[in-house]
């Protein structure tokens, strides 16, 4: 079972409440799908400067693994007032610690609802029916 | 069978090229669309997170721009370059991004038979065609990449965006100056031309990828897009970005 402090995405993201702030990140799910569970093909990372501000549903930043560039999309609105630049040179730390270490950004919302998000057990079912 | 939209546009302009492929890929509704192309003039491609200065070729080549896949830089002449748009539902892009190439790839290697050439996925082999320092797309190499003799023949790379993919590749049908000591369908069989494989493929695909191709073209919401991104792409400030 995935953490169950969060809400996910269609899109494989996370968003975890910390306080005033929140974290969003990408799952195992998503990093399995882009590196083929070889934490080696994770080869770019581009993240948001603080001070951006971002819808919901927004493209913050782009993952590129050997072989796909996707789009990473904010799961909230708000501002981000931190990036993990830590991740863009140890990209596999996403591998390793996807729900920790391996945060992304850190938003301050708009709102503290997170209704319309998956919770875990949902994103399980979500995930088991394909994931798209 | 899946219906699916055949757009052939040979010797388009680079940056036109490269607007179509991301005007379909933000084409929601649209059908599951093959595209083969050719260039005119010849460009090199830079990979979307390339570095413009990593890439030596790009300060010989007459014409550049930048993908919006990622991946190496590609020479784009004497090949057939494809782009295939579907929405991440479709089957062929069901499970894993290694398993959506391995489909696309055994397609492929089915048509490179048909000329002759005997193509199969890297997996952990040595290349010769790998190379240090070039920042190619066909002198770096994955497992999942379709090689021949020893050497790579056929680049691609996707971008995943809005729950759509696009994949795009490269198909070397000849080598070129920039690009050297790679594989190629000339190793086997010179002087075949793009049109003439993009036929061969078009048979190969094959029942398990069950596509029924239909000659169509762009709609105009996608013209129009493509209209307003080709600017983008002929912006230097794009291509040399990073």
């Amino acid at each position: 079972m995935r953490p169950n402090d969060r809400r996910y995405t269609q899109t494989h993201e996370w968003v975890k409440p910390d306080g005033e702030t929140m974290l969003i990140g990408i799952t195992d799910f998503a990093v399995r799908e882009l590196s083929n569970g070889n934490e080696d093909d994770l080869v770019y990372c581009d993240l948001p400067e603080p001070g951006r501000t971002l819808n919901a549903g927004e493209t913050f930043g782009e993952i590129e693994s050997v072989k796909a560039v996707s789009d990473l999309n904010a799961p909230v609105a708000g501002e981000v007032i931190e990036s993990n630049v830590n991740i863009e040179e140890h990209l596999e730390v996403l591998a390793k610690d996807p729900w920790n270490a391996g945060w992304m950004i850190r938003l301050r919302p708009e709102r503290k609802s997170l209704d319309g998000l998956m919770t875990a057990e949902e994103y399980e079912k979500f995930v088991a029916a394909g994931g798209h | 069978m899946d219906d699916w939209r055949l757009i052939t546009t040979w010797d388009a302009p680079p940056a036109w090229n490269m607007a179509l492929d991301q005007a379909l890929l933000e084409s929601p509704g649209a059908p599951p669309t093959l595209r083969l192309y050719t260039w005119r003039p010849a460009a090199l491609s830079l990979g979307y997170f390339q570095r413009f200065d990593d890439v030596p070729a790009a300060q010989r080549a007459a014409c550049v721009v930048r993908r919006i896949t990622g991946g190496g830089a590609i020479h784009h002449q004497r090949e057939l370059t494809f782009s295939i748009c579907v929405d991440l539902e479709h089957p062929l892009y069901a499970g894993t991004v290694g398993q959506s190439y391995a489909r696309v790839h055994a397609s492929l290697a089915r048509a490179l038979a048909e000329f002759g050439v005997e193509a199969q996925p890297r997996g952990e082999a040595q290349l010769s065609s790998d190379q240090a320092g070039t920042g190619m797309c066909f002198h770096d190499s994955s497992a999942l990449d379709l090689v021949w003799r020893g050497r790579k023949g056929v680049g691609s790379a996707q971008r995943r965006k809005g729950g759509r993919v696009l994949h795009h590749g490269s198909i070397k049908l000849d080598t070129t100056p920039l690009e050297g000591a790679i594989a190629s369908v000339a190793d086997v069989r010179a002087g075949v031309a793009p049109h003439e494989f993009a036929q061969v493929w078009l048979r190969a695909w094959g029942p398990e990828l069950g596509a029924n191709f239909r000659a169509g073209a762009p709609d105009s919401s996608e013209r129009a897009l493509a209209k307003e991104l080709v600017k983008r792409f002929e912006d230097p400030g794009f291509t040399r970005r990073r």
